[in-house]
């Protein structure tokens, strides 16, 4: 830490303040949110930082002029803070940011216009990375990492101060999304839930006033949610907004939007060109897609084991291992179109053996029963037009399309 | 208001007399310090009067009714008795009274009442000889002369009271500015009185204009010199603290209420600025704006920085004065007659009314005082914390003032806080001889209390509170007295009383002296408890109150030492010292003075542990976490009134050792020094924790480790029984019979609600001796394995979730088998992808390799997929009890195929194929003839119940119409069903339990 003297520390604390107090007071939002920023590390905040080290007594200049002390508590609490976040202590810095959030939030509320909105966000924002950096703090202390549902729990607040009626319902949505993200992180998601209701059933406020960037986050995580559901039409449709909408050189943004929209596009049948997993890099789903394509079921379950850990983190796991189905499928139509070619009269018949000697090759093992099973999923699902014959052992297909494309429709339970 | 008009009535005499006070009083102090011992009860009495004088109303009532009573009997008696020199102060006492008000007239009442206070005091110790000659003050036992002299010494420590009775001054000065300015100066004469003391200093320094910059340095000095002085003044360092407060707030009424009084003479402007000089100023206006109650709180915050329990005594009082005016106005009164009168004549003009109920209650023969006491009980109540605090006060009281005293005093507590006094003054009194010496510092204490909290240095104040926090009796509190005075003794003798870190200083020394003094008092108190009337219901907070009561009714009462001189005196005069009812009859009236002040104390101690909870705040968080264990252990608080004092010390020894243990604070009485350092800090966490402090404190304070219990029990069988009370050890069984018990259910033939009451039983005495070992992770999985085989999931899920925690406990058990247990259970049973998800990813890949884990996974795959011929496979396959998860889902899945056979196939499915491949009865692949017709009739009837339409083919043999079954198929209700949902509940089942 750069030495930084007395009187220098008492300069930068001082044109701080008085930069503060600017900004509020001429309802400089962009100003506040620079002054507010402590992840972006600016170097100008770093110096503060430094000086206020240095400078142990900052709380009394902020008594000592009227014009500080008017916003004393916020900016008490906010010096605190980033002292403790310079020196590294993030849970002291937490727990200081918290208190100046708070303050802030109550001095916001009193605010009537909504130019204060940027810097409300910033604040949401930092409150959510400083609890995760906090956490970590924690954990590696060994203690229970609790501070980011602490953040949630504000954040909460916050969406209260804006979820009424007014200008700054515009920002709602901003935080709805730090809501969303605390929540996600945290692993519980169903506390989303209210807050969605009280997104998408409030009929005063269109929800394409809310500001772009918000929508494609709240689309992307009530997408990811429907998808845990398995619900996938609805995931489809959400997914493809913020796909839309989204800024189309934020390749990370698509990038995490098309993990889950893939996955949800092919259980409905709709495969993707390999250009688009090359160009976002999305090997993963590559093999999967072939599978798809070849209906080769070896090579999705090898897929799916490959990257079992990915595929489990994101969530997405069961929903591949569904597409098991398709790869069937598709491997009973190879096998009837190869038994179309040597003998059309009897191609629709699909005998068992027949079946179960093509997953002999795949090397995968079955016993008739086994493929019988599938068989009769199959039919049942809609996936395969037909009947089996018990006795006989034999699928007997329908003459006319006896492979239904889903068609963007999901596989029947 | 009354105070202003009095103010500024006064003003105009005070202006002349400040100056003169200046000149006039210095010079007549010294010359007359001498005479001060003697002549300081009459001016004791003077100021009284002169208070009253200036307050007019409210004074006037107090001010006459101490004036008759304590002036006459007395000073005379005192003196006479204690000095022949002396006599001739008391004799002046006596003339005092006639004498006072033309010193008031002359010039300072305020120095008069400074004076006075001194006297006060002085005749306090004097009393306090003569009373307990025999528990020899250090500085006493010199006789008359000594007496006087020692009065002087001490009343350097009145000096300091001097102090106080500018307090009074002060309050009076809000009244009047010039008074109080008078008063400081006065004040400043009683230390130039005290001589040798630095009262020169104070003389000095009162000029200048901070009260509290004098006391400060002088305290010191004056502690110096005479142990038995800085006992009472480390003893009175808590209390004047508690003054300052006082004092401050009343500065910040007066500034804010009266502004008036600024135009008083350059010597009033002093006083308002001794107000605003004190650092509790700042706050104090905005204490002043509000009545005490909401003060002390902030107050506490803010006086950490600076003169924490000043300050918060001073909002104690304030908030108390306010509070419990209506209530205990009488209490006030008799306990603090100066400052109390103060205050009452200043804020509230019902004070004349305050006072004349005072005076009915202190003629009010011992009942009345008793239902005073009690109705202030009950006030007392609401201020736990202020109780308890009093009680330090009310002992040092008490032990000064021993006898004739202490009844007068319990009226007077009654009245106010009577049962911190009566509980301390009985102490005091059962162990008056021991705490002699104690006796004389504590009158000291008081008096100087006042001036010498602010020469001393905070750290050392919150030392003292601390001390004084622990105590719970009485007798801990003169003990701790007698030590504190030691210590601080000492310190003053090395010089080292500023420097020394008494923030980290241990507390040990000066407690285990007072376990010694306590010893004998106790079987006193407890005969006394066992007669108060008044009992206080709610001991928690002060375990003591009950015999506080009694107390009231000892002659100990040693509480109203303070006043004591003036109860003593009174007594003496009245001779009626013996019979407590008369001297209470008779001191009445006088024991409202003293009421008034030790009532000031209380207030302001309670306030200060309230909302200090900092500083002194250890101290109270010992009190009341003590309290709170007695209310956890009901046998505690019985113990605690009637222990014997090695029973108190090994509790209070085990309490202090808990706390390091758990919370890592050094509050303990042994806990040395390097850990007190954390004293602040952890202070600082309490603070936080004082919202709650009555809530949960109780149950952090819990000493898990002293409550956990050694089962005795050799029954290997019990039945389980949900527990409502404390465990009893003659009915837990101890881990070995836990250990036979295990095998022996394991071994039971009998049925799994027997097993289940067996195992939870057995859990329930693991739980309740804090076993957690591999005994307990078998015991939780063989109940869980039991609850699988029933299908009983509750009961299962509570053993699982137990299991978790053990397991991360790092605990040894079978944990991939109940790895594979979850992850089935999650599978078949909750449905919850996400859930799921976490589950799956959170397993290892040696967990992968498992074999019920693996299987598990197959289980899962074949579910999600609906294969349900590998389901049926595997079914048969599980390994451990995984075919008893997946038992719970077989119905579901035989439906779940049915329907998709019967869809999908054409025309018909042979039964026998169905009985094979959904897992029925007996359809192994060695298959024997007749299990397979077993199974086949299974799964027929199973068919039948699902609404499946069988048919027979040509062969005879059962076939499934799947055409038919397709919209037929059906899930009947399942016939174990019951009304109520638990089929365990069943009434048959029930009657087989035993």
């Amino acid at each position: 830490m750069a030495y930084v003297s007395m009187g220098e520390a008492h300069r930068r604390i001082t044109e701080y303040l008085n930069r503060f107090c600017d900004a509020v007071s001429y309802q400089d939002s962009s100003m506040l949110c620079r002054l507010l920023s402590f992840s972006s590390n600016s170097p100008s905040l770093i110096s503060l930082a430094d000086a206020l080290n240095v400078f142990q007594d900052a709380s009394s200049l902020i008594r000592q002029s009227e014009k500080f002390s008017e916003y004393g508590e916020i900016l008490a609490h906010l010096f605190r803070s980033l002292q403790s976040y310079r020196v590294g202590n993030l849970v002291e810095a937490y727990l200081a940011f918290d208190k100046f959030a708070n303050a802030f939030v109550q001095e916001f509320r009193n605010w009537e216009s909504a130019w204060a909105l940027e810097a409300l966000y910033v604040v949401c924002y930092e409150i959510r990375i400083l609890a995760e950096k906090a956490d970590k703090e924690l954990t590696s202390n060994g203690k229970s990492p609790e501070k980011l549902k602490a953040a949630g729990s504000l954040l909460m607040k916050v969406f209260g101060v804006l979820a009424g009626k007014g200008p700054k319902r515009v920002g709602a949505l901003y935080v709805t999304c730090q809501l969303f993200k605390t929540y996600f992180k945290l692993g519980t998601v169903n506390l989303c839930r209210s807050v969605i209701r009280s997104i998408e059933t409030a009929r005063i406020f269109d929800f394409e006033e809310f500001p772009r960037r918000d929508k494609v986050t709240y689309m992307y995580y009530t997408g990811r949610l429907e998808v845990f559901n398995e619900n996938f039409p609805a995931a489809d449709t959400k997914l493809s907004y913020a796909l839309q909408h989204c800024n189309p050189r934020r390749e990370r943004n698509i990038r995490m939007i098309l993990k889950y929209l893939i996955p949800v596009k092919l259980s409905l049948g709709i495969i993707p060109k390999d250009e688009l997993l090359q160009k976002y890099n999305l090997h993963e789903y590559m093999n999967v897609v072939q599978a798809l394509r070849k209906g080769d079921l070896r090579l999705l379950r090898h897929a799916l084991q490959e990257h079992e850990d990915r595929f489990l983190r994101s969530g997405v796991y069961l929903v591949l291992e569904k597409l098991e189905l398709q790869v069937y499928q598709r491997l009973m139509k190879k096998i009837y179109i190869i038994q179309k070619l040597s003998d059309p009269a009897r191609a629709h018949q699909l005998k068992l053996e027949v079946i179960a000697k093509a997953l002999r090759w795949l090397e995968i093992d079955m016993d008739l029963d086994e493929v019988e099973c599938i068989m009769t999923i199959l039919i049942y699902k809609n996936l395969v037009k037909g009947y089996l014959a018990h006795k006989s052992k034999v699928v007997v297909l329908s003459k006319q399309d006896p492979f239904p494309k889903l068609n963007g429709k999901p596989v029947s339970s | 208001m009354n105070q202003g008009g009095n103010i500024q009535t006064v003003a105009p005499l005070d202006p002349n007399p400040i100056e003169k006070r200046y000149g006039v009083e210095v010079s007549q102090v010294q010359t007359s310090s001498y005479q001060y011992s003697t002549g300081s009860d009459a001016a004791s009495w003077t100021t009284h009067r002169v208070d009253n004088q200036v307050v007019q109303n409210g004074n006037y009532s107090n001010s006459n009714y101490y004036h008759p009573q304590p002036p006459v009997p007395p000073a005379t008696g005192n003196v006479q008795e204690t000095a022949s020199s002396s006599t001739s102060g008391t004799v002046n006492v006596g003339q005092d009274y006639s004498g006072y008000t033309p010193y008031q007239t002359p010039s300072d009442p305020q120095n008069y009442s400074n004076s006075g206070y001194t006297n006060h005091y002085s005749g306090y110790q004097q009393q306090q000889q003569q009373q307990q000659p025999s528990q020899s003050y250090p500085q006493q036992p010199a006789g008359a002369y000594q007496n006087t002299g020692a009065p002087y010494s001490s009343f350097q420590n009145p000096g300091s009271y001097a102090g106080t009775a500018s307090y009074s001054a002060t309050y009076y000065n809000p009244a009047d500015y010039q008074t109080t300015g008078g008063g400081y100066q006065s004040t400043s004469y009683s230390n130039q009185t005290a001589g040798g003391y630095p009262s020169a200093d104070y003389s000095n320094q009162t000029p200048t204009t901070s009260n509290q910059g004098n006391y400060t340095s002088n305290p010191y000095q004056n502690y110096t010199p005479d142990a038995a002085n800085i006992h009472s003044s480390a003893a009175a360092a808590t209390p004047p603290v508690h003054y300052q407060q006082n004092y401050q707030q009343w500065p910040g009424y007066y500034s804010q209420t009266e502004v008036p009084c600024a135009p008083g003479t350059e010597k009033l402007p002093a006083a308002s600025a001794f107000s605003q000089s004190f650092p509790v100023t700042n706050e104090m206006p905005a204490s002043s704006g509000q009545p005490a109650p909401s003060y002390a709180q902030p107050w506490r915050q803010e006086t950490d920085s600076s003169q924490p329990p000043s300050q918060q005594p001073a909002a104690a009082v304030s908030a108390s004065n306010d509070a419990y005016w209506m209530h205990q106005t009488p209490n006030q009164q008799a306990y603090y007659p100066v400052p109390p009168q103060n205050h009452y004549q200043s804020p509230l003009e019902t004070k004349p009314f305050y006072e004349t109920p005072i005076q009915g209650h202190q003629r009010a023969t011992y009942p009345q005082e008793l239902n005073s006491q009690s109705s202030i009980h009950q006030a007392p109540l609401t201020y736990r914390q202020p109780t308890q605090t009093t009680p330090s006060v009310d002992t040092q009281r008490v032990s000064k003032i021993q006898i004739p005293t202490n009844p007068r005093i319990a009226s007077n507590l009654p009245s106010g806080y009577t049962k911190m006094d009566k509980g301390r003054s009985p102490a005091g009194a059962t162990q008056t001889p021991a705490y002699v010496s104690v006796s004389m510092s504590n009158p000291k204490g008081h008096t100087t209390a006042m001036p010498e909290p602010g020469t001393f240095p905070k750290s050392l104040c919150g030392f003292v509170e601390r001390a004084f926090a622990r105590c719970k009796d009485d007798k801990e509190k003169a003990s701790c007295q007698a030590s504190l005075k030691k210590i601080i003794t000492e310190a003053t003798n090395d010089g080292t009383i500023n420097t020394r870190d008494w923030d980290t200083e241990p507390l040990s020394t000066v407690l285990n002296t007072d376990v010694t003094n306590t010893e004998p008092s106790s079987a006193p108190i407890s005969s006394l408890q066992n007669k108060s009337p008044t009992r206080r219901p709610k001991s928690r907070w002060e375990p003591l109150v009950e015999s506080k009561p009694f107390v009231k009714s000892a002659p100990t009462f040693t509480t109203g030492v303070k006043f004591g001189g003036w109860n003593h005196q009174n007594e003496n005069n009245k001779k009626s010292s013996d019979s407590f009812q008369k001297v209470d009859a008779v001191t009445g009236s006088k024991p409202s003075y003293y009421a008034q002040d030790s009532a000031k104390k209380i207030f302001q101690r309670p306030v200060k542990r309230q909302r200090f909870s900092s500083g002194s705040s250890t101290a109270n968080d010992n009190d009341s976490s003590s309290d709170s264990e007695k209310d956890l252990t009901p046998y505690y608080s019985s113990a605690m009134s009637l222990a014997s004092s090695a029973d108190e010390k090994k509790r209070r020894d085990s309490r202090s050792k808990r706390f390091e243990k758990v919370q890592g604070h050094s509050r303990g009485n042994d806990i040395p020094k390097p850990k007190i350092s954390n004293f602040r800090r952890g202070t600082a966490l309490r603070l936080g924790q004082d919202l709650d402090e009555s809530g949960s404190r109780a149950v952090e304070d819990m000493d898990w480790d002293a409550l956990t219990v050694k089962g005795t029990c050799q029954e290997i069988e019990k039945r389980y029984l949900r527990l409502t009370s404390a465990p009893e050890p003659s009915t837990v069984r101890p881990e070995d019979v836990l250990e036979k018990a295990l095998l022996m259910v394991q071994d039971s033939p009998k049925n799994y609600l027997y097993k289940c009451d067996q195992l939870k039983s057995i859990r329930q005495d693991l739980t309740v001796q804090r076993i957690h070992n591999h005994l307990t992770a078998k015991v939780y999985e063989t109940h869980a394995r039991f609850a699988l085989e029933a299908g009983d999931l509750t009961e299962y899920n509570q053993c699982l979730s137990q299991l978790k925690i053990l397991y991360a406990e790092g605990i040894e058990g079978c944990t991939l088998e109940f790895a594979a247990y979850s992850l089935l259970y999650i599978t078949l049973h909750s449905n919850n992808n996400r859930e799921l998800l976490s589950s799956m990813s959170r397993l290892s890949k040696e967990a992968k390799k498992d074999e019920a884990v693996r299987h598990a996974l197959s289980v899962r795959a074949a579910v999600t997929s609906g294969n349900y011929v590998m389901f049926f496979r595997l079914y048969k396959t599980a390994p451990n009890m995984n075919s008893c998860l997946m038992d719970l889902y077989v119905e579901k899945m035989r439906y779940k195929a049915v329907t998709f056979m019967s869809r999908s196939c054409r025309p018909t499915i042979p039964v026998s194929y169905l009985a094979q491949v959904l897992g029925f009865a007996g359809t192994s692949s060695e298959g024997a003839g007749e299990k397979e017709i077993d199974g086949m009739e299974e799964c027929s009837e199973w068919l039948k119940a699902h609404g499946a339409s069988l048919i027979a083919d040509s062969n005879g043999d059962m076939v499934l119409d799947t055409k038919a079954s397709s919209t037929s198929l059906f899930m009947p209700e399942p016939e174990d069903a019951v009304a109520h949902g638990d089929r365990y509940l069943d009434v048959n089942d029930f009657f087989t339990r035993t």
